[in-house]
């Protein structure tokens, strides 16, 4: 989230698109509620009628899969009347930058396409550069080389007719959701897996990015882009990078050929090299010096052309070449798509370790059942019990930053521990069997800085055990061995240490900050209470908040001003952490005119070029901004298998940059001669992720006991089923029987004159727990997004007959 | 209605004497079995942080004689102000369940069951696995379009998990990962 | 000082946080269901299901390109004119001075006939234990400064709990804010119901949309029960087991488990 929970309640308007969060976020309802009394507006935008639709003030029925159309045809519409916040746009993003000339959009795909590879060579998506290797800027939003220019011609094309042909939403809706957006600000976005679970999931949040601009909408309390996270610490583990692709902190984890810390500061910069020195000196302790180039040589190099994903495990599998997987909170036999390439591949390793509270379907993968036989498997597997959140000790993350702390307040049951322990115990007996040895390989598990010493049995000692490690996140100040009190106080030199550059404040001057509880001290009313908690970084609460400033410092809305430039106190102060990168630097310098620091240009990125900002005093660039793998704009492409034709380019109907199938056998495409009906699917209010929890809680197995298959009513009657009827729902992948639940919620679509069903099911369910039913996600396609890898669970193809 | 935390004690501690006894015009009778402390009366209190969804909700965990009794949301929580969903809610049930595993397992190559461990043997099984995979798999140099690099890691290790841990044990999951040379780190960042 | 709790079904998403709070508050086990018609369930109230959401029958707005999902809490309504109370021959129900109808299961001689007289359907009778069982307003949260479980944790505001007179307030506020917005349908239910309900309703649409009974009325029946029989003290034993007998299918029926 760009912004927090309670902020919620300064918004004007909400557009929750692809997030049903009355049913998933229920909590997120508190603070839409109290927005809602003061008059502001809901509206909900979704291919199903959910519990979420029923509070909403607009509904907007859209085919699954086609977001991008929907909210780049309302951002031509603000484009086309200048229903854009003029000052913002100009001040604030990079509307005004010279494009590359050779920048294009052709045929259905940027320029830099190569069609053998389906990928991008995104060297002609940047700018026109000065002789500093700055973006040169036009006078006049009117230039046609500017990047105001290039985006309106871009989304030119998203008319209404298109528009209404691709979603089946009407020119009408589309005009009022335009309407309530420009006419009630601030305006936030909800967003969640509806957005991201697709081939084009980042380029969704794209057309949020640019919507958002436009309107002006970012950095204030009441707006942004908030994406509502699924997992109760998945923002941690986002940030302590349990991701093949990052290093904690979401640095750049080196590929093979990045041999030093020079070469990889060529791609990520100076501004990072910082964070990767305190990274280093966390996890390597002495070991890591200047003269050794902080040990950089002992981080594993990845193929830098490889994917490591979570498929790729499976996929791997496969092939033999995956031996040994160690699930630690996690049953990818219930959540990943196509399950039947999780079962195969489970099957194919040597061992499978499975870290957990309930003997979950992935531990259990091997359990006799239909097409399973145990005796024909070979694997090892080994679950180790773990204790509960209320058992155990230690810190979360949730999506609005903040850091809390848990407290143990009982005993796990029976020999369970806490992961924490058991994580420990592995990594001290593998470096016990490792001891002594001189091979290179086994340099960095030597080296690394794992001293952590506790007694199981002393309750303290274990509180103490999470602190500590918090603390090394935190970092220190390797001179005085005080705690560092923030990320300014991060040197490069060596001197301090952290293993996570956003966490340090979390533990400033020796107080655990996660645990404190000011409910109380709320200055200026917006929800803020920064002595509750801690959120990253910083204790900042709205992110880009510079941005809710004009180009004087003064804030934009008045009602809700979060920060400002103090002109007689010379620095920049409010209610919340200033997002500028030196509060002492005002308006009139170059750092006070960077409302979106963290990337290159300092401003937001209309056009996600590729850019490297210069460094003033090394050849090394100061930082460089990311651009997506599938282009600087984002453009709808249909799901990988799609009921219907891409109107807009029909020789490019999916995402070009989608590699699929990657396993032939196991991945086949449904044609929509054989499966004529959408499935998307999801989670409940009563059921979560893979049920592992949800599915061993009789009360929440009383009120949803089963998984059901929604559809329209004259799906229904072409099927000649009713309500409570079986059905066997089936995709090229799979096969499952559950019960029709036929509602209105759910209606025929219209998309370029056909006639179009769509059908949900929820996923929550498998051949564990206490309630054992069919998994949704053997039907599932697991095509991914280019960039995340995330699967297309919210759009597949589907043939539904009566059971 | 923001119940703070002082008057919310006092549903642990106080008795249901001193109410008033006021007239409501038809058959009123005084309180006779209505039991004048909760249940949660004389328990131990501690709180916690729900782990469904990423709301970050405050629950108050209420407990006796070791074994959690209730469970509720924490008035003095900014986000949820007592409140919790039903997920939330039922999140009582977790320690109390019955179907918690309570050693570690085993399950032999081609067996169709499980068999009960120590945690010396689990752990033992585990690091010698991770160490004869690593040997056995270790990928020093590597070629890539004609040119060999240095790269010093495994591929043949997975370690998955996990948006349901805490901060700490992520991070120590990332770096046992980085240490060990796994590239093939993932969690469920995406459902 | 009278209290009751409020309703709101503007504000209800259905989360069901009422449903589990309920249950884990009161210790109520769940029940064996299977997926019905609805998302509602269990499908009846029962001695272990004394709250749920009740999900109404979609409506198609196709004016609006929406549906109207009607939902709402359900359980004891807490009536003042109770047909509990009156038919109760054991008169182990009765009236506490908080306003809330309340069971004395020391009392109760497991008669049923308080479950099958309710207008509401929301008395189970427990056969084991042979005593009927509903909602008690968390009589206990209640007399010691705490407020019943299910409006605690109610997410969105749509329950509160407090004075009567407080809660009609809100209500009527409510009901102006929905009418001021277009909604011509939205009443307020359970202001005069059985000479004022302890659960007041503020509905979007009509009470029948809601499954609620738009004039409910006490059966003649509970009436002649109690002005004839109830008084008869010691007829009490007689009529029970007189009440057993004329109840045994009915209580067979509700029962649920």
């Amino acid at each position: 989230m760009t912004n927090h929970w309670i902020d919620l309640k300064n918004a004007k308007v909400f557009l929750i698109e692809g997030s049903n969060c009355a049913e998933n976020h229920p909590m997120s309802m508190k603070w839409i509620m109290k927005a809602k009394e003061n008059g502001a507006v809901i509206i909900h935008v979704d291919p199903r009628y959910t519990r979420t639709s029923e509070v909403a003030d607009i509904f907007v029925r859209i085919r699954p899969g086609t977001d991008i159309a929907f909210l780049n045809c309302i951002i031509n519409y603000i484009l086309k009347e200048k229903l854009y916040d003029e000052d913002f746009v100009l001040n604030q993003t990079n509307a005004l930058y010279i494009a590359d000339d050779a920048f294009d959009f052709k045929g259905g795909v940027f320029s830099g396409y190569d069609e053998a590879a389906r990928k991008y060579d995104n060297s002609s998506w940047g700018y026109d550069l000065d002789g500093d290797k700055k973006p040169k800027k036009a006078k006049s939003l009117d230039d046609p080389r500017c990047i105001f220019s290039k985006i309106k011609k871009f989304f030119e094309r998203y008319d209404f007719k298109t528009t209404e042909k691709i979603t089946g939403t009407t020119e009408e809706k589309i005009k009022l959701v335009a309407h309530t957006m420009v006419e009630n600000k601030p305006g936030t976005i909800l967003y969640a897996l509806g957005m991201t679970q697709h081939t084009v999931g980042v380029q969704n949040i794209r057309s949020f990015g640019v919507l958002q601009l436009l309107l002006g909408n970012v950095g204030k309390p009441g707006s942004g882009i908030n994406a509502l996270r699924g997992e109760p610490n998945v923002q941690g583990s986002t940030d302590m990078a349990c991701l093949f692709g990052y290093l904690p902190g979401y640095l750049a984890p080196p590929n093979h050929n990045v041999a030093d810390i020079d070469t990889w500061t060529k791609g990520s910069g100076t501004f990072r090299r910082t964070f990767l020195v305190n990274l280093m000196k966390a996890w390597f302790g002495d070991h890591a010096t200047p003269e050794n180039d902080f040990c950089f040589s002992l981080l594993p190099k990845k193929n830098g052309k490889a994917n490591y994903s979570l498929f790729q495990i499976f996929e791997t599998a496969l092939e033999g070449k995956m031996k040994l997987a160690y699930f630690m909170g996690q049953n990818p036999l219930v959540t990943s798509p196509n399950l039947n390439v999780v079962q195969e591949g489970l099957s194919k390793m040597e061992m499978v370790v499975v870290q957990d509270l309930f003997e979950i379907e992935t531990a259990a993968f091997w359990e006799k059942r239909e097409g399973v036989d145990p005796s024909a498997i070979d694997t090892e597997v080994i679950f180790l019990p773990a204790a509960a959140f209320m058992e155990r000790e230690g810190s979360l993350t949730n999506s609005g930053r903040m850091v809390q702390w848990r407290y143990t307040g009982i005993k796990p049951p029976g020999e369970a521990r806490p992961d924490l322990v058991i994580l420990d115990m592995i990594f001290k007996k593998v470096r016990e069997l490792y001891a002594g040895s001189t091979e290179r390989k086994d340099e960095a598990l030597l080296k690394a800085t794992w001293d952590y010493n506790y007694d199981y049995d002393d309750q303290e000692q274990l509180i103490e055990f999470a602190e500590e490690v918090l603390k090394e996140i935190n970092g220190y100040d390797l001179t005085t061995g005080e705690l560092l009190k923030s990320i300014g106080e991060l040197k490069p030199d060596g001197t301090t240490s952290s293993g996570n550059w956003v966490y340090p404040g979390v533990f400033a001057n020796g107080e655990n900050l996660s645990k404190r509880k000011d409910n109380e001290n709320d200055p200026g009313g917006l929800g803020i209470y920064p002595g509750f908690a801690w959120s990253w970084p910083g204790n900042m609460h709205v992110l880009y908040n510079r941005a809710s400033c004009d180009s004087k410092g003064r804030p934009y809305d008045k009602e809700r001003a979060v920060i400002w430039w103090d002109e007689k106190a010379g620095r920049w102060t409010g209610y919340d952490t200033p997002d500028v990168p030196n509060a002492e630097e005002g308006p009139d310098t170059p750092s006070g005119q960077r409302p979106f620091r963290m990337s290159g240009e300092g401003v937001g990125r209309l056009l996600a070029a590729t850019y490297k900002d210069p460094n003033p005093d090394s050849d090394l660039p100061r930082d460089s901004s990311s651009t997506p793998a599938d282009g600087p704009l984002p453009e709808f492409y249909e799901p990988v298998e799609s009921p219907v034709d891409n109107i807009l380019h029909p020789e490019v109907p999916y995402n070009p940059c989608v590699k699929y199938p990657r396993v032939e056998s196991l991945q086949p495409v449904g044609d929509r001669a054989d499966y004529p009906y959408v499935l998307m699917t999801s989670s409940l209010a009563e059921h979560w992720c893979a049920g592992s929890v949800t599915r061993n809680i009789p009360w929440l197995n009383e009120m949803y006991p089963e998984p059901v298959a929604e559809m329209s009513e004259n799906l229904a009657a072409t099927l000649g089923v009713a309500t409570g009827d079986w059905v066997k729902v089936r995709s090229a992948r799979g096969e499952i029987r559950v019960k029709a639940y036929v509602t209105p919620r759910m209606e025929t679509m219209l998309i370029n004159g056909e006639d179009i069903e769509v059908v949900w099911m929820p996923y929550n369910w498998g051949h564990k727990a206490l309630s054992r039913k069919p998994s949704t996600n053997y039907l599932t396609i697991d095509a991914g997004d280019p960039n995340t890898s995330i699967q297309e669970t919210k759009a597949c193809l589907v043939d539904i007959t009566r059971a | 209605m923001k119940l703070k935390r002082r008057e919310f004690l006092k549903l642990a501690g106080a008795t249901g004497a001193g109410l008033a006894l006021s007239r409501l015009g038809f058959n009123v009778r005084p309180i006779e079995a209505a039991s004048k402390v909760t249940r949660i009366h004389g328990a131990r209190e501690y709180t916690s942080i729900c782990n469904f969804c990423s709301c970050g909700c405050g629950m108050i965990c209420h407990v006796k004689d070791g074994k959690l009794i209730n469970l509720e949301g924490d008035p003095d929580h900014i986000i949820n102000e007592g409140a919790l969903c039903s997920k939330g809610a039922a999140m009582y049930e977790v320690p109390n369940s019955d179907q918690r595993v309570k050693t570690p397992l085993y399950r032999a190559p081609g067996s169709d069951r499980w068999e009960k461990i120590s945690w010396e043997t689990a752990i033992e099984k585990v690091a010698q696995k991770i160490k004869e995979v690593r040997d056995e798999n270790w990928i020093e140099k590597e070629k890539v379009d004609g040119e060999t690099y240095e790269v010093q890691r495994t591929d043949a290790i997975g370690f998955i998990g996990g948006a349901q841990n805490n901060n700490e044990e992520c991070y120590l999951f990332t770096k046992m990962a980085r240490m060990l040379g796994v590239t093939f780190l993932e969690h469920q960042a995406r459902v | 000082m009278q209290k009751a709790m409020l309703v709101d079904t503007s504000k209800c998403t259905a989360c069901r946080a009422c449903q589990v709070a309920c249950k884990q508050w009161n210790q109520l086990p769940a029940e064996q269901t299977e997926f019905k018609d609805t998302y509602e369930n269990p499908a009846n109230f029962s001695p272990v299901t004394w709250t749920k959401i009740v999900f109404g029958k979609e409506i198609p707005d196709p004016e609006n390109g929406r549906v109207h999902w009607p939902f709402s809490k359900q359980g004891c309504m807490h009536c003042t004119d109770a047909a509990c109370i009156k038919v109760c021959p054991a008169n182990a129900i009765y009236r506490t001075e908080l306003g809330t109808v309340y069971i004395d299961e020391d009392r109760c001689i497991g008669c049923n006939y308080c479950a099958a007289n309710c207008t509401y359907n929301v008395i189970g009778f427990d056969r084991v234990a042979n005593v009927a069982r509903k909602c008690t307003f968390c009589f206990d949260r209640i007399t010691n400064g705490e407020i019943p479980a299910c409006v605690k944790t109610c997410p969105t505001g749509a329950l509160q709990f407090g004075d009567r007179d407080e809660m009609v307030a809100l209500a009527k506020k409510s009901l102006k804010n929905l009418q001021a917005a277009g909604n011509e349908k939205a009443n307020i239910y359970g202001l005069t119901e059985l000479d004022g309900l302890g659960v007041i309703y503020v509905l979007e649409d009509g009470p029948k949309t809601y499954g609620l009974p738009e004039d409910p009325k006490i059966r003649l029946s509970t009436h002649i029960w109690d002005i004839i029989f109830k008084p008869v003290r010691v007829l009490v034993v007689a009529a029970a087991v007189f009440a057993l007998w004329i109840n045994r299918g009915e209580s067979k029926k509700k029962e649920g488990l």
